[in-house]
C-alpha cells in the first residue's frame, strides 16, 4: 500500500513537471504552426539562469532569483523568435524544425560556455525544503506539494488567459485563422511574441522544477525533457491544453509505472514512454484528444 | 556524377561552327566545374590555420551569394552538365579515383573523406524521403545503427565475412525501415516526425541497454574486410605507388556512393520518382489520380533503410569499434540538416552539404570548446540566407523539353 501510494504521487509529479513543458510545445504549434523543438532546451536553461542571477547578485537571495529567471527565459524565448525562428513562418514546416534543432545545439552550448565550468553537473536547492505531511505511510515532501500546486496554478491561469482575456482572444484567433485575424486588426507579430512569453515562461517553471527535482542540472538536460514534453503534447493532440495535460498524465504514468515494476526499470524509462507514443500514434493519428483534419485540397 | 534529368538533344547539334565552339565551350565549363570542386575540397581538407579556414569560408559563401544574384551562372554551369554527361561522369570519376594519390601519405584527411563519403551515402539515402517525398524521418540514425550492429554481431559471434554480411544487414534494415512506415499509414508531418523520432530513440536506448549488443562500451574487435586475399588493414600498392591502409576502405566507399547515386538517379526517373514527388506537391491530388500512397511512403522508408544499412556495415568494418552513441537522435538530426543544407532532392546538392558539413566541425576543431556552437550557427545561418538550400532541386525535363 506504501508503495502504490509513492508511486502514485512520484506519477502526479513527474506528470505535473511535463505537462509544464508540453503545454508550451501544444501553445506555440497551435499559434504558429511551428514545432519549436529547442523549446525543451530553452525552458531547461532557467536552472542556470536562476543560479547565474544568484552569482551575479548574491545579495538578491533565491526567492528573487527564481521569478527572475522565469521572466527572463520568457523573454528569451520573445528574442529567440525574433532573431531566428519568424525567419522560417513561411519557409516549409521541415525548415523551421530543423532550425529550431539547430538553435538548441546553440543554446545547449551557450550554456555550457558561459556558465562556469558548464560541461559538469551543478547541484540545484530544493525549491521547497521538509515534509508537508504523510499519506498511508508514504512521505509527500513539500516540493512535491508545490510542483503539483504550482503546475495545476499554472494551468488555471493559462486557461484563463486564454479564454478569459482579450490577449488570449486575440491568440485565439490568431491560431484558428491568420488572415481573418490581420483583417480584424490584430498584429500577428505581437501575438506571436506574447505566445512566446507566456510558452517559454511556463516552460521555466517546469525546467526549474525538474531541476530541482532531481537535484541537478546539465547542461545537455533539455533534449530528453523536450522530447519527453514533445511526446506528451503529441500523445495528447497538438495545439490542445487539455490534451497536452491528459497526455503528460498518461505519459508520466507509463513511465512510473515501467519503473515500479520492471526489473532494470530505469534503463527502459525511455524505450517504454516511445513505444506509448508509437502505439498512440497507430491508434489515434492526431493523438487522444485531437482529431484528425479532413484534408481538403 | 550529374542526376538531373536529361534526356533532351538539342536540336542541331554538331557540324555548324558555333556548335562546335558550344561543344568546347561546354567541355572547358565542366572540366573547370570539377577542377574547381575537388581544388576546393583539397585546400578544405588540408587548412588548419583557423584564419584560413574562415577565408575558405568566406570564398563559399561569397560564391554562393553571386550565384543566387545571378542564376543565369547555375543554368549555365548546369546546362553543359547535361549536354556532356558521358565526359563529367568519366571526368568526375577519374578525378575521384585519383584523389587518394592526391592525398597522399596523410591517414587522417583519407579518414575524413571516407567519414564523408560515408555519410553523403546516407544522406542520398535520407533524401528520398525528405527530399523527394517531404517525409520526415529521424530514424536514418537508427537504421544505419541496425546496418552497423546486424553486420558486426554476425561476424563476431558467427565468423561471417564482410561481403556475407551485407544482404543481411541490408535485409534486417529494410524490414526494419517497413516497420517505421507502417505508421506513416496514418500519421502525417509533425506525428510522423515524431514516429520516427520514437523509433530511433527505442533503438539506440535498446542498444545501450542489451547485454548481447555490448552494452554502452558497444562491440570491439571486428575484424576488416579482405578481398582477393588482399586484406583492408594491408597498405594499397597501386602502379608502384603505396597508399595507406584508409585507401582501401575509400575506395570500397567510393563504390558504395556511386552505387547509391546511380540508384538515387534511376529511381528519380523512374515511376517511383515521379510518385514521390508527387506526393510531396499534393497528397491528396496524388490519391486522386491513383497513387498509392501508403505504398510508396513505405518504399521511401524501405529503400532508404536499404542504403542507410550498407554505410552502417562499411562504417563497423573500417572503424572496427561501434558503440550505441554513433548511432543516436542527433545523428539523424545532422543528416537531416545535411540535406536541408545541401538542397532537397538534388542529389548533388545532398553530397556537397554533406562534405561541407562533415568537414566543418573538424576544421572548427580548432575552436574546440566552440565547434558545436559555430556548428549550429552556421546552419541557422544558412537556412535564413538560403532556405531553399544550397543547391535546390532543379525542374525535371523531359525528352524533347527544352
Amino acid at each position: 500500500m506504501e508503495q502504490v501510494v509513492q508511486q502514485l504521487i512520484n506519477w502526479l509529479a513527474l506528470g505535473a513537471i511535463t505537462a509544464l513543458l508540453a503545454v508550451g510545445f501544444s501553445l506555440l504549434f497551435g499559434v504558429l504552426n511551428v514545432i519549436h523543438f529547442s523549446h525543451g532546451d530553452v525552458a531547461l536553461t532557467a536552472p542556470f539562469v536562476a543560479m547565474g542571477v544568484l552569482i551575479a547578485l548574491p545579495a538578491a537571495g533565491f526567492g528573487v532569483a527564481i521569478i527572475a529567471a522565469i521572466v527572463l527565459v520568457g523573454f528569451m524565448g520573445v528574442i529567440l523568435d525574433w532573431v531566428s525562428i519568424r525567419r522560417f513562418r513561411s519557409a516549409p514546416p521541415m525548415m523551421a524544425l530543423v532550425a529550431t534543432v539547430a538553435l538548441g545545439i546553440v543554446l545547449r552550448e551557450l550554456i555550457r560556455l558561459l556558465y562556469p565550468n558548464g560541461s559538469n553537473p551543478h547541484s540545484f536547492p530544493r525549491l521547497f525544503e521538509g515534509t508537508a505531511f504523510t499519506i498511508a505511510g508514504a512521505t509527500v515532501s513539500w516540493l512535491v506539494v508545490a510542483m503539483i500546486g504550482c503546475s495545476v496554478l499554472t494551468m488555471f491561469a493559462l486557461t484563463l488567459i486564454l479564454y478569459r482575456s482579450p490577449l488570449g482572444m486575440r491568440i485565439r484567433a490568431v491560431s484558428q485563422d491568420l488572415e481573418m485575424a490581420r483583417l480584424a486588426g490584430i498584429d500577428p507579430n505581437g501575438i506571436f511574441q506574447a505566445t512566446f512569453f507566456i510558452a517559454s515562461a511556463t516552460g521555466a517553471v517546469g525546467g526549474l522544477f525538474t531541476a530541482s527535482y532531481v537535484g541537478l542540472m546539465r547542461f545537455d538536460m533539455g533534449i530528453i525533457a523536450g522530447l519527453l514534453g514533445f511526446s506528451a503534447a503529441v500523445i495528447g493532440g497538438l495545439g490542445n491544453m487539455t490534451g497536452a495535460i491528459v497526455g503528460s498524465l498518461v505519459l508520466a504514468g507509463l513511465e512510473t509505472l515501467a519503473q515500479a515494476i520492471l526489473p532494470d526499470g530505469a534503463a527502459y524509462r525511455l524505450v517504454v514512454a516511445f513505444t506509448l507514443v508509437l502505439v498512440v500514434l497507430v491508434f489515434r493519428p492526431a493523438g487522444l484528444l485531437g482529431r484528425v483534419p479532413v484534408p481538403k485540397v | 556524377m550529374s542526376t538531373g534529368g536529361s534526356l533532351n538533344t538539342e536540336p542541331g547539334e554538331g557540324g555548324t561552327a558555333p556548335a562546335r565552339f558550344r561543344i568546347s565551350r561546354d567541355l572547358g565549363t565542366v572540366a573547370a566545374t570539377i577542377t574547381a570542386v575537388a581544388g576546393l575540397l583539397y585546400v578544405f581538407l588540408v587548412v588548419t590555420v583557423t584564419l584560413h579556414v574562415v577565408i575558405v569560408l568566406g570564398a563559399m559563401a561569397v560564391a554562393l551569394w553571386l550565384l543566387q544574384r545571378d542564376p543565369r551562372v547555375e543554368a549555365s554551369i548546369a546546362g553543359s552538365f547535361e549536354r556532356r554527361r558521358s565526359f563529367a561522369l568519366v571526368l568526375g570519376v577519374a578525378v575521384a579515383l585519383a584523389y587518394p594519390f592526391a592525398i597522399g601519405q596523410n591517414t587522417y584527411h583519407i579518414h575524413l573523406l571516407v567519414i564523408c563519403i560515408l555519410y553523403s551515402v546516407l544522406t542520398i539515402a535520407l533524401n528520398f524521403q525528405l527530399g523527394s517525398a517531404n517525409i520526415p524521418n529521424f530514424a536514418t540514425g537508427a537504421t544505419y545503427g541496425i546496418g552497423a550492429y546486424s553486420s558486426a554481431l554476425l561476424a563476431l559471434n558467427h565468423g561471417w565475412n564482410f561481403w556475407a554480411t551485407l544482404p543481411v544487414a541490408a535485409l534486417a534494415a529494410t524490414v526494419f525501415g517497413f516497420a517505421i512506415g507502417l505508421p506513416s499509414m496514418r500519421t502525417r508531418d509533425a506525428y510522423l516526425a515524431l514516429v520516427t523520432i520514437a523509433c530511433g530513440v527505442i533503438i539506440h536506448q535498446l542498444l545501450n541497454n542489451f547485454e548481447w549488443t555490448g552494452g554502452a562500451q558497444g562491440l570491439i574487435g571486428i575484424p576488416a574486410p579482405s578481398v582477393f586475399g588482399h586484406s583492408f588493414t594491408q597498405p594499397l600498392r597501386v602502379f608502384g605507388l603505396t597508399l595507406p591502409a584508409q585507401a582501401n576502405f575509400y575506395y570500397l566507399a567510393l563504390l558504395l556512393l556511386m552505387l547509391a547515386i546511380v540508384v538515387a538517379g534511376r529511381l528519380h526517373h523512374s515511376r517511383i520518382g515521379l510518385a514521390w514527388n508527387a506526393l510531396r506537391a499534393d497528397e491528396i491530388a496524388a490519391r486522386s489520380v491513383g497513387i498509392n500512397v501508403v505504398w510508396y511512403k513505405m518504399l521511401a522508408f524501405a529503400v532508404d533503410a536499404f542504403l542507410a544499412a550498407f554505410a552502417g556495415v562499411v562504417y563497423a568494418f573500417y572503424v572496427g569499434y561501434i558503440a550505441p552513441d554513433n548511432f543516436t537522435f542527433l545523428v539523424s538530426v545532422m543528416l537531416m540538416t545535411m540535406v536541408i543544407v545541401g538542397g532537397m532532392d538534388n542529389v548533388i546538392g545532398v553530397i556537397i552539404g554533406t562534405f561541407l558539413l562533415t568537414l566543418l566541425p573538424e576544421k572548427l576543431r580548432v575552436f574546440s570548446d566552440y565547434r558545436l556552437l559555430f556548428y549550429g550557427l552556421v546552419v541557422i545561418a544558412f537556412l535564413s540566407i538560403r532556405p531553399q538550400g544550397l543547391f535546390p532541386q532543379r525542374l525535371r525535363r523531359y525528352r524533347g523539353v527544352e
